[in-house]
């Protein structure tokens, strides 16, 4: 788990039902991985995988491909997201990546670009199972 | 002001649908909508179709693109496979989509992509994927830039002139890299007779 | 039933199947099949056939109606095109140029 610097950990178990953060200035190059839910308040580059949930606080900052439970967007995120979970984009977050997640909500001004792709039937008249996505990406 | 245009549950359009206004869809749609005013996809309406609009709100299943000159709004219950692309978007919880979303106004490019350090590790298709603009010259400079490069890299010459043209050629286009491709295949030629 | 209305600034180019009520205030261009009653209010301008139950026409109409019931072409109405129905109703004002047939 990335410690940070002057931050205790609030007392919580930092084993499976804990929350680690990475404050605000904070910089963690390298992969994250770990059980428990991150709260990124500083700056991540490199791959973060969690058992639990994670966000990306107001002012945060990840360069990273993500694997967690519920992702919780409010800042920047460059790079994919895989979550078993929901994903919220909450207003003020700018993310680009491809994001899946079981249910995946973006609020209005948030910025993103990327490819969602969630799961779900479409009605047969517009082709049943639609495996296929919209028109190509440039 | 005009009426709304109110295509019911029971109606089914096949064809282009253009004009000014508010339309609100609950029966089927096939073919393209383009309106100036606000687009409603209601619960019950099946839209095979892409829609342009100033506002696009969707409540039911939509395949095909949605560009919209202020807003897109996908609420819970929406289906949606295609592209979605505006200023501001909105995806609720419970609202479904499958295709690249982007906010912004709808003229952008995609902007580049920054990865992860270890995927932009030296592949021409990554440097060349940073100017989307460039596809087609990219498409075609990247496999000659390669072979030229890895060409020069087995035979041992050294000649790193090669490398840098290749990486040039992404960004300013084809006709660089192609003058070193063709010594070497002139090198080739020459072996083989 | 609930109506499909086609508004005045809509060009629509194309085929309409309805099982309803379908109002034409804008433009159309195709063919209309409607199993119910069509409307083409004044404004409105279809170039394409149109089958349906009772037609009213105030508008322009350049194509073959077809009903299966009674047909009206009120005052403004400009109508090119032959038409069958059971009963027709041409008013002072209408404009009409073209067959009627009225064997069911």
């Amino acid at each position: 788990m990335a410690r940070t610097t002057g931050r205790s950990d609030h007392g919580r178990d930092q084993g499976t039902l804990g929350e680690a953060i990475i404050g605000r200035t904070t910089r963690v190059r390298g992969r994250v991985s770990g059980e428990g839910n991150l709260l990124i308040e500083g700056n991540v580059e490199g791959d973060i995988a969690l058992t639990g949930d994670l966000t990306i606080a107001e002012g945060g900052r990840a360069t990273s491909s993500i694997e967690a439970v519920g992702v919780t967007l409010r800042g920047e995120l460059d790079g994919d997201v895989r979550a078993s979970g929901v994903v919220r984009i909450e207003a003020g977050a700018r993310v680009r990546g491809d994001v899946l997640g079981e249910s995946v909500s973006l609020e209005e001004g948030a910025e993103f670009v990327g490819r969602l792709d969630g799961t779900f039937d479409m009605p047969s008249e517009l082709g049943g199972e639609g495996r296929t996505g919209g028109s190509k990406r440039r | 002001m005009a009426d709304p245009t109110l295509i019911g549950s029971g109606t089914f359009v096949r064809g282009r649908i253009t004009g000014t206004g508010d339309l609100e869809i609950s029966g089927r749609i096939e073919g393209e909508v383009t309106c100036s005013g606000e687009v409603v996809v209601e619960s019950s309406g099946i839209v095979g179709a892409s829609i342009s609009a100033r506002r696009i709100l969707v409540r039911g299943a939509v395949k095909g693109d949605l560009v919209a000159e202020e807003a897109v709004i996908l609420e819970a219950g929406a289906r949606v496979v295609g592209d979605l692309r505006a200023p501001r978007i909105a995806i609720a919880p419970g609202g479904m989509v499958r295709g690249h979303v982007q906010t912004g106004a709808a003229g952008q490019q995609a902007a580049p992509r920054a990865r992860t350090a270890q995927a932009t590790a030296s592949k021409p298709a990554a440097a060349a994927a940073s100017s989307s603009a460039r596809a087609p010259a990219k498409a075609v400079a990247a496999p000659t830039a390669t072979a030229a490069a890895s060409r020069s890299d087995s035979r041992g010459d050294g000649k790193k002139q090669v490398a840098p043209p290749a990486r040039a050629a992404t960004r300013v286009g084809p006709p660089p890299p192609v003058v070193p491709a063709l010594k070497k295949g002139t090198k080739a030629l020459q072996k083989k007779r | 039933m609930a109506s499909t209305v086609i508004g005045a600034g809509i060009t629509i180019d194309g085929e309409i199947t309805s099982d309803e009520d379908v109002i034409v205030q804008g433009t159309l261009r195709g063919k209309l099949v409607a199993k119910d009653a069509v409307t083409v209010e004044h404004g409105g301008v279809v170039e394409a056939d149109i089958t349906g139950g009772p037609v009213a026409v105030a508008g322009s109409v350049t194509g073959n109606i077809s009903s299966n019931d009674r047909v009206d072409l009120q005052n403004g109405a400009k109508v090119v095109g032959n038409v069958k129905a059971t009963r027709i109703t041409i008013a002072d004002g209408a404009q009409f140029k073209g067959n009627v047939d009225m064997d069911v």
